[in-house]
């Protein structure tokens, strides 16, 4: 794992913190979506297509701020939408820092240069920019559904990277990936001095134009079995092992809905970040009133049956490794050894 | 998968013992489009519906409307009908259709 030591505490105190409270059902990662609009328009990404009137809409920053309060989780993912071009994202993201909150802006990174070189951001513990990287140029560049995406995004990690940003890549892996090539692209990642690298493997959604490329279960497991086995001690991973574990078919893990909540000019989403069943007013509405029991894999939900998704399942995986000794266990096992 | 994903774009649906509103709803409310809503006063709204709670005390849905204003709050009650009058924004976009535009492209071209 690449998680620097004072987020891993800050995280595990959180978590402890809201076992001993009795709390059951709480926010890890708040999901904070400023816009939808963005500037590539990705197959596998259901997250894009609004009639115009929408795409032009953007939350404030005061009901970002507002959302991050009332929510409390100690990270916030900022994806979308291209969230570079929310106008206020500096303002944004100084505020989020200034309130300790452990930042993830996930970016295609096509504008972070000129946003550097504006010098809106400043290097913090706190901010980490999270580029999209679906693998090697080829894999990436198709991925994305646009030529010359992976060079730009290689030369903006390293002009953040040089300027002294943490960074760390977020994969979304689809039906037909090569574990071979992946392997290679966690070197190429490594080389390039990213903090460590997520992986997901992508998810059906019912929205989304693409439905054919998406990975069912045991091929999820097949591929990340293949993929991860033997790793290399110099690849970093900024997420828990134990979902990595889950992800090779080393555990069984069930849904954390709850876990990443997502908030948007829409509202508080129902149930997930990635089912959009309704939305709620406030958190404590999305809380309270939404039918958790529906969701997940034993509920039955055929949505749910095949999903393995980070938002769902990295939640699971940090409260099993925080609220469990053999969880601990195999977390610092894994941890120690560099082995999954 | 093909260009010609089915679509429910320009769909006039005909509520009846066939087809109930609450269908038509959900449908609209999946839809990455604006819909056309009609009240039952005649009234039309043109917007985009983004949530609906059939379980709520009093059913309704929320929409942003076409010029950007809202988001508005109309009751199952007062809906009459939903038309499909938006450009479907998922449809043609899937990532078989981008291959084979990106295939294409790099295809010589016939000669002269």
């Amino acid at each position: 794992m690449s998680v620097p030591v004072s987020q891993m505490w800050a995280v595990a105190s959180y978590v402890l913190g809201q076992r001993l409270r009795g709390r059951m059902r709480y926010p890890l990662v708040l999901m904070l979506e400023p816009l939808f609009r963005c500037n590539l328009a990705c197959a596998g990404c259901g997250k894009i297509q609004y009639p115009a009137q929408i795409l032009r809409k953007h939350l404030s920053v005061d009901a970002c701020l507002r959302a991050v309060d009332e929510c409390g989780a100690p990270m916030v993912s900022i994806p979308g939408g291209e969230p570079l071009m929310y106008p206020d994202i500096g303002r944004l993201v100084e505020a989020l820092v200034a309130r300790k909150k452990y930042v993830y802006l996930c970016t295609n990174a096509i504008l972070l240069e000129e946003k550097l070189e504006a010098g809106i951001f400043a290097p913090s513990k706190y901010l980490t920019f999270s580029v999209h990287m679906d693998g090697l140029r080829e894999e990436h560049d198709e991925a994305v559904c646009r030529d010359g995406v992976y060079d730009t995004a290689v030369a903006a990690i390293r002009g953040a990277l040089r300027r002294g940003f943490r960074v760390t890549t977020n994969t979304t892996l689809f039906d037909g990936a090569s574990p071979l090539r992946m392997r290679a692209f966690f070197d190429e990642m490594m080389d390039l001095g990213v903090e460590g690298m997520m992986l997901s493997p992508g998810y059906s959604y019912s929205k989304a134009p693409d439905q054919e490329h998406f990975l069912r279960q045991r091929k999820t497991n097949e591929l990340f079995s293949r993929m991860l086995a033997n790793p290399k001690r110099r690849w970093k991973f900024n997420q828990s092992p134990l979902f990595l574990q889950f992800l090779m078919g080393k555990h069984d893990f069930d849904c954390t809905p709850w876990g990443n909540p997502t908030f948007n000019i829409f509202g508080w989403q129902r149930p997930c970040y990635l089912l959009q069943e309704g939305y709620a007013a406030t958190f404590q509405e999305l809380m309270a009133t939404t039918r958790w029991e529906q969701y997940g894999k034993r509920s039955g939900n055929e949505k749910c049956r095949d999903c393995m998704v980070h938002c769902g399942f990295e939640a699971t995986a940090v409260d099993r490794t925080f609220s469990t000794w053999p969880g601990l266990r195999d977390a610092v096992v894994s941890t120690v050894t560099g082995r999954l | 998968m093909a260009d010609a994903e089915p679509s429910l774009e320009g769909w006039i649906p005909a509520i009846g013992a066939d087809l109930s509103l609450p269908r038509v709803i959900d449908l609209a409310f999946d839809y990455r489009g604006n819909t056309t809503v009609v009240t039952r006063d005649g009234t039309e709204v043109e917007g985009y519906i983004f949530n609906r709670d059939a379980d709520a005390a009093e059913p309704f849905i929320q929409l942003f409307e076409a010029d950007g204003s809202g988001p508005r709050t109309i009751p199952y009650a007062d809906i009459r009908t939903i038309n499909f009058t938006g450009k479907d924004t998922a449809a043609g976009n899937s990532y078989a259709a981008w291959r084979r535009r990106k295939a294409e492209a790099q295809r010589p071209a016939d000669p002269p």
